[in-house]
């Protein structure tokens, strides 16, 4: 025996260690790439319009347009680029240029209370992540389909 | 079984560390399947660490057990005993799939389903058969002596890191359990790597791909 068995046990013990800290490295990387800290956003109902409306921005691509998708009660509604005039997103130092705003108009929806979402969409590697922009909007829409609301803070 | 196994030098917990190793290599390789390929997208760099991590280990055993590459299996002196033990249920393997991928896909497959890339599973074969019965069933040897309690686990092993397959978990499994039999009566390699290869390439030409999933295993079989 060229090794002792106290080494063999060693090795062991260094290679437990090792793989701890190869999947700990791996999990923060895997969250840094796939869940960037770098988007910010804000979203509101727009009664007026019966709308869920804000702006979205990755402040590490401030140049780039952030694909947002509007989520209502856990359903999908619809997916779109923030690529609309938001001169006061700009003005307020979030963004570089104007174009980060986006709209979505809310679909038929019962009497009773609701609760909108809208996420970013991020693209990492060959996968996409959703980070939800903000809190969550409630909002209510009574018999006659008048939609109530109200806005949420930016993250 | 090789005398180095059976040496008298070695410590009380000989058992409890061959089972500590069998559990630290079976780890690599999950980590390998799942946790890396679920985090990293399937990166091949970043999934041979984990499995760099292993090999060393089973060398650094290999020498603290004084262990040759002759009793790891690496010979050629008992080649033709383990094909004979071999060849009956090899046979009779590879005949029951045929037959399953006759039924499952209503004829023969076409020639053409042999890819270039199935030249390599011969090598892959002899790797797998490496580390499952060169090292794991030596290991296993030593933690719970020859015989069935140990061939058992080494089919289960085998059988685990093919999860969540459940097609490929059933074949590995008896497979497993056939080639660690035929290794602890006659430890040669290469005859397991022949027939490894010749029930792999059965299962990648004769079974249609949908009921294998493509052969992917761990958390590549989702993707």
């Amino acid at each position: 025996m060229k090794i002792p068995p106290a080494r063999l046990i060693q090795v062991m013990i260094g290679k437990a260690l090792l793989e701890t800290i190869f999947v700990a490295a791996l999990a923060l990387g895997f969250r840094a790439t796939a869940f960037p800290p770098t988007f910010h956003g804000w979203g509101e109902i727009d009664t007026s319009q019966r709308a869920v409306a804000g702006w979205a921005v990755d402040s590490a691509n401030p140049w780039s347009r952030v694909e947002v998708q509007l989520v209502v009660d856990d359903q999908l509604v619809a997916t779109q680029v923030a690529s609309l005039s938001r001169p006061d997103v700009a003005k307020a130092g979030w963004s570089r240029d104007e174009w980060h705003g986006y709209a979505f108009k809310l679909p038929s929806l019962k009497q009773g209370t609701h609760e909108a979402k809208v996420f970013a969409i991020h693209q990492s590697a060959d996968r996409y992540t959703m980070q939800l922009l903000g809190a969550p909007v409630p909002f209510s829409v009574n018999g006659d389909g008048v939609v109530t609301g109200s806005p949420v803070r930016s993250r | 079984m090789a005398d180095t196994l059976r040496s008298e030098t070695w410590p009380i917990g000989r058992r409890a560390i061959a089972s500590w190793e069998i559990t630290s290599v079976m780890v690599s390789c999950l980590v390998a399947e799942w946790t890396v390929t679920a985090l990293s997208g399937g990166s091949k760099v970043l999934m041979a660490i984990p499995v760099g991590f292993a090999l060393a280990l089973m060398l650094v055993s290999h020498v603290s057990y004084g262990e040759t590459l002759k009793d790891l299996g690496f010979r050629l002196d008992n080649f033709l005993p383990a094909c004979r033990l071999l060849l009956l249920p090899t046979v009779v393997v590879i005949a029951g799939i045929l037959l399953t991928g006759w039924f499952l896909r209503g004829g023969m497959p076409a020639v053409s389903l042999l890819r270039p890339r199935l030249t390599l599973v011969p090598l892959w074969a002899l790797f797998q058969q490496y580390a499952l019965q060169g090292y794991l069933n030596r290991r296993a040897q030593i933690a719970l002596g020859p015989g069935w309690t140990s061939v058992a686990l080494v089919g289960i092993l085998f059988s685990l890191v093919h999860f969540p397959n459940l097609f490929l978990c059933f074949l590995t499994l008896l497979g497993g359990l056939i080639w660690a039999f035929a290794y602890q009566r006659q430890p040669n390699l290469f005859a397991l790597a022949i027939s490894h290869t010749v029930a792999s390439i059965s299962i990648a030409v004769a079974i249609p791909l949908p009921y294998i999933n493509g052969l992917r295993v761990g958390f590549k079989y989702f993707g």
